[in-house]
């Protein structure tokens, strides 16, 4: 984990950071406070084009677009937040027994991980939900068990290469316990690429989320969600083709913070 | 002779962190046509630069700043891309450190080999190939028709380094550049290789540009010598007299750099003792399909450790030496016989890679409190007290406390894996390979270092190594291993003065003496097939297929281990019990450089 | 050859294996199968009587040998949904579509994919290439279904390049069914394109500062010879891998765009079965993109042998 000074700035990982702190604050706010209700409907103000008392318009409800969308960012994060934390948590574990101690547990588990890895997240999302039933909390579990398997994968390899490093023998030597080893000596070493890999698990969770409930499959109506919103949006693109730019570009913009970190992230790591 | 290299006021200074250093500093020297001239220094010295320089091979972070490189009447430095191309491979030719890596992985050795020639003339296909062929036999490679249908991963490392060799030489160049070419390579195949160069050298006429680390390389292959210290020349001139008279400060470390072991055996109790051992070792980890391969890397291995010696184990790599030491260490669990020690032995391991063996992201206070929290050291004040004394008695101080491992260099690394071992109360150290990966001048301190604390603390060394010279000085006995047996086993004088065994005699011979100072000797251009690839039959001597005195009864049977020391215990396992050194001294017409 | 055998057999396991995971999930979901076919307001008996037709009371290891059987025969039963059609018909219509479209983003991504990546990294640094990276990166974080709505914003709506929601079946017309795909195959292609170049293009700058691209330049070898020669083969087979990746994700990517460009394939089939738990249309499927996703990893496993030299067992 050799940090080298460049006399680059790291951009993409302060531009990654902006971005991601700006809507994490922006949905942070709209949990309690945003310029209009989010459901209310005020049938005087229906598809009204972006003014100033509505920057980016109304729905065919009349219900306030920004409002929408900082509430409904919320939602996103959530879920995102969720799911990486519980791929994480299980996947470090998971990764880090069966690459320590290898056999054929491992090699069963890291099969069914390379099948659960070779498929796309959202068809595997698409198939928890259709047993699980559409919802958040439904999307919350099928993405979290989703993502477990890509931090298995990596803490499993960063085992497997340490394992074989002369300090993880030294410490064999020295009599040391394989738990303390695998959690005190060898985890340290993975927190850049575990770091990465939750930049990634973010920027997935979030298109995966939006995607799910853009299919309808995901946040249930009368809560806002992104991806719902854009759901909608298409029916009226003709004519009121705002309604989709403010959802959009949220989601576009959270997914770029993201990509921009584990971008950054990984310029530290080299 | 004319003159046909010629670098004058060289300055190549080096980007890092926004900064430019010099590493080059106003070099200049030249070499005639046919010439040998080696380049010694350190790693970081500035001599592979000069080379690259030449070779428009310089990365991007090293810039040029002064001075000019003329190669045949021609202005290097100031040739565009193409007109420079057109003089590489051709003219000029350059062999690397790493033959494993050097050869492109998915290209065919005959395509690699024929390139230059592809290249620079316009000769057929069926004549290229014709010329790659003879390149190939050239230099000692057998079958070159079937070596050419093969990718590199096939081939041995001594195998690649003659290829690469080949592809050098394919277009009978002026100048051959070698940098460092025999440093990653075992003793026996780094003799083979050298006595190639002096071959074609002496053959062709080519000029060669030897870049070495290692004095004993260079003197084994050239006439001049350089010796760079910190981009700068500091002496010059025929290396004889540089080994002999050397004037710098820094010369003169590199040519007596082994400190010696001043301590006398005084054999007591053994406190480890191997009967029969028999060790495995798993290639990799079984899977649904795979069978894992276990592979009996020791073999019916007798040895005992006494208290208190400096005990030396010696071989080519694959011989199974760290095995055996991993065994010992409790490492590798794999085996039956008897493997005994003492019970508060605490046996410590030293790595051979500084870089490995301390966890990068943990400071050094914490990796050398670790064995302190093993030994159940509660207080952190005192397992502080305790790495701190430590520190200062290996030669660093408790500023390194706070320090990342990436902060130091690779012998104040060895030092740290030293002094965390003594932390575990170890009384007996396994130390593998520990400065093989070190500079010369940094070698001798950690050397120093161990025989001080051998002295200090009566502590047992089992040093594993393939550096007979450093063997030679330091230890007290010495156990040489050939395939997982102990062919030889003997105090340190007896064997380098009566190596009985034939391999051990071919060791001594390919390792390139340190201390004696006679002239470079040309050996018979034995440059010998490669060794990598015989096939060892289920009976008989496991020596018997690179044996130069093999009998039938050397086929069908395999010898034991026995005594033939006079005075002293001095066993080998071979059917004519050191009887063969009185037959080699008239094989070879007395040509007896080393014993 | 011992080596592909092998990996058949794995195949064949592999496929087995998730059959029965999804033919067992299917099975314990709550909610009875012939209640969700009758609606409820049917009768205890009329339940009972289509759940003995079904074999729904069968134990579960033989409805799951049932089941297979009709599978490998192509048979995956009757729609829940849809009274009058087999899941089997159904498919019929909705694959190859889904097929078509999948093909012509692969193509769309290899064809601009793989010259990108190369001039990307050989003027990396400069400004071309940080102008493909920067475009890369924002290309790679529009969702795929943002991208088929600006899509049809601004080349159907605005533009009038083609006609939102028109669709021409295969059977009626190839050529035609190929014209109607263009704009869905490049809203799934983009941020593939984008992964594919920034995977490519990486793969060549960490092959370029290895050993043995400083003895071909020792040889005498030109740059674009060294690029060209040496280093595109080496570069090219971790992409080979990330090919198996993509065209996976192209087989999600194409079920949300079916959704927006409303294109009868099976992604918009499998949505609205989802939606009305028509178990057995979900089941196959599951079980068709599985067997593709495999079979196309199988292939590419195989290709990477052919490629990679070290490998050959």
């Amino acid at each position: 984990m050799k940090i080298s000074i460049k006399k680059k700035r790291n951009y993409n990982l302060i531009i990654g950071l902006c971005l991601t702190g700006f809507f994490a604050l922006m949905a942070l706010v709209g949990q309690f406070w945003t310029p209009y209700s989010v459901t209310s409907m005020d049938p005087l103000s229906v598809n009204v084009a972006p003014c100033l008392a509505h920057p980016f318009g109304t729905d065919n409800f009349g219900r306030d677009i920004l409002s929408r969308v900082m509430n409904g960012s919320g939602m996103t994060f959530f879920v995102a937040i969720c799911t990486v934390l519980m791929g994480a948590v299980i996947g470090t574990v998971v990764g880090a027994l069966t690459g320590y101690f290898g056999g054929w547990i491992d090699e069963i588990i890291m099969r069914i991980n390379d099948i659960l890895l070779s498929f796309p997240s959202v068809l595997l999302a698409l198939l928890f939900i259709s047993f699980l039933g559409p919802g958040t909390v439904n999307v919350i579990l099928a993405l979290g068990i989703l993502f477990i398997p890509s931090f298995a994968r990596i803490v499993r390899s960063e085992m497997i290469r340490c394992k074989e490093l002369d300090f993880v023998k030294s410490a064999k030597v020295m009599g040391v316990g394989p738990f303390r080893i695998m959690f005190v000596h060898i985890l340290p070493n993975t927190l850049v690429s575990m770091l990465t890999a939750a930049a990634i698990g973010f920027n997935n969770a979030v298109l995966a989320e939006a995607s799910m409930s853009y299919l309808g499959l995901g946040v249930q109506p009368p809560l806002p969600s992104l991806g719902r919103m854009l759901s909608e949006a298409q029916s009226y693109l003709f004519n009121t083709p705002w309604y989709a730019i403010a959802p959009g570009v949220t989601i576009i913009l959270i997914i770029l913070g993201f990509s921009m970190i584990s971008e950054g992230l990984r310029a530290v790591e080299r | 002779m004319g003159m046909l290299f010629d670098v004058s006021h060289l300055t190549i200074g080096f980007e890092d962190k926004g900064q430019m250093n010099k590493v080059v500093n106003d070099l200049s020297f030249s070499m005639d046509e046919g010439e040998i001239l080696g380049v010694v220094g350190e790693s970081g010295s500035g001599k592979s630069m000069t080379a690259l320089a030449a070779m428009g091979l310089l990365s991007p972070q090293a810039h040029i700043l002064d001075g000019t490189i003329m190669f045949d009447g021609k202005d290097m430095l100031a040739l565009s891309e193409k007109e420079r191309s057109a003089i590489s491979g051709k003219d000029m030719s350059m062999i690397f450190q790493e033959p494993m890596t050097s050869l492109n992985p998915v290209m065919k050795i005959g395509k690699q080999v024929g390139e230059s020639l592809r290249l620079h003339t316009s000769l057929s296909k069926e004549q290229i190939h014709e010329k790659v062929i003879r390149a190939l036999s050239d230099v000692g490679l057998s079958d070159p028709e079937g070596l050419c249908k093969k990718y590199p991963h096939e081939l041995s490392g001594g195998m690649r380094q003659r290829v690469m060799i080949a592809q050098a030489m394919v277009c009978s160049p002026k100048l051959l550049i070698a940098d460092e070419p025999t440093t990653a390579l075992d003793v026996i195949v780094q003799g083979q290789i050298l006595k190639l160069l002096r071959k074609l050298h002496r053959e062709r006429g080519v000029a060669i540009l030897f870049i070495s680390h290692d004095l004993n390389v260079i003197r084994e292959i050239c006439q001049n010598v350089i010796v760079m210290y910190n981009g700068d020349i500091v002496e010059r001139g025929k290396v004889l007299d540089v080994l002999e008279h050397p004037k710098h400060e820094y010369t003169k470390t590199l040519v007596a750099s082994i400190p010696d072991n001043t301590t006398a055996d005084r054999k007591r109790r053994p406190i480890v003792t191997m009967e029969h051992l028999n060790v495995f070792y798993r290639d990799h980890e079984g899977g649904f399909f795979n069978k894992s391969g276990r592979q009996q890397v020791i073999k019916e291995l007798n040895l005992q450790v006494y208290e208190g010696e400096l005990m030396g184990i010696v071989g080519e790599s694959g011989c199974g030496k760290s095995t055996l030491a991993k065994t010992i260490v409790g490492l590798n669990t794999d085996y039956n016989g008897t493997l005994k020690m003492d019970e508060d032995l605490h046996p410590q391991m030293v790595f051979q890679d500084p870089f490995g063996s301390l966890n990068p992201a943990r400071r050094i206070g914490w990796i050398m409190s670790e064995p302190l929290r093993v030994r159940g050291i509660r207080t952190k004040r005192e397992r502080r007290n305790m790495v701190c004394d430590m520190l200062t008695k290996i030669g660093l101080d408790s500023s390194f406390y706070d320090r990342y491992p990436h902060e130091l260099s690779g012998g104040q690394r060895q030092r740290v894996s030293i002094g965390a071992a003594l932390l575990m109360n170890s009384r007996l150290l396994v130390a593998d390979e520990p400065v093989s990966a070190l500079d010369v001048t940094v070698q001798s301190q950690i050397l120093e270092l161990l025989l001080d604390i051998h002295k200090k603390g009566g502590l047992t060394i089992l040093f594993i190594s393939h550096d007979l010279n450093i063997v030679r000085h330091i230890c007290h006995r010495v156990a040489v291993i050939y395939l997982g047996q102990i062919v030889e086993l003997a105090p340190v004088d007896e064997i380098y003065k009566n190596p009985c065994h034939p391999y051990t005699q071919m060791l001594f011979e390919s390792a390139l003496s340190g201390n004696d100072s006679r002239t470079a000797h040309f050996a018979p251009d034995d440059i010998g097939a490669d060794i990598e690839d015989t096939v060892i039959g289920d009976t008989g001597c496991p020596f018997y297929p690179r044996c130069k005195y093999r009998t039938q009864r050397c086929e069908a049977q395999a010898p034991d281990f026995v005594n033939v020391g006079a005075d002293q215990e001095h066993f080998v396992r071979c059917f004519f019990e050191g009887k063969i050194t009185l037959e080699k001294n008239e094989l070879h017409n007395g040509d007896m450089h080393i014993i | 050859m011992k080596y592909i055998l092998k990996k058949i057999v794995t195949l064949i396991i592999t496929l087995l294996f998730i059959s029965l995971i999804t033919f067992t999930a299917f099975s314990v979901i709550p909610g009875d199968a012939a209640t969700a076919r009758l609606g409820t307001d049917a009768t205890p008996e009329q339940v009972a009587q289509l759940r003995e037709e079904m074999g729904l009371d069968d134990p579960l290891p033989e409805r799951y040998v049932n089941w297979l059987g009709g599978a490998i025969r192509g048979d995956f039963g009757d729609s829940y949904q849809y009274d009058t059609s087999t899941v089997a018909s159904l498919m019929a219509d909705r694959l190859p579509v889904t097929l078509i479209l999948a093909v012509m983003s692969l193509v769309l991504i290899l064809v601009i994919s793989v010259p990108l990546g190369i001039v990307s990294a050989r003027y990396a640094g400069k400004w071309l290439d940080t102008l493909i990276n920067q475009v890369s990166q924002v290309t790679m974080a529009i969702p795929a279904f943002f991208l088929g709505i600006l899509i049809t914003y601004i080349f159907g709506l605005i533009l009038s390049w083609f006609q939102p929601g028109a669709f021409v079946d295969p059977s009626v017309s190839f050529w035609g069914c190929v014209a109607s795909l263009i704009f869905p195959a490049i809203a799934v292609a983009l941020p593939k394109i984008a992964m594919v170049v920034k995977f490519l293009r990486n793969s060549i700058l960490s092959e370029m500062p290895k050993d043995y691209v400083r003895t071909a330049y020792s040889r005498g070898n030109g740059k674009s010879r060294v690029l060209y020669v040496h280093i595109l083969r080496n570069a090219l087979i971790p992409v080979i891998t990330f090919v198996a990746i993509i065209i996976a994700e192209i087989m999600a990517g194409s079920i949300i765009v079916e959704q927006v460009f409303g294109i009868p394939g099976m992604g918009q089939l499998l949505i609205t079965s989802i939606s009305a738990r028509d178990y057995p249309v979900v089941q196959a499927i599951v079980t068709y993109i599985t067997a593709i996703v495999v079979i196309v990893n199988f292939l590419v496993d195989i290709l990477y042998r052919l490629v990679d030299p070290r490998v050959k067992a």
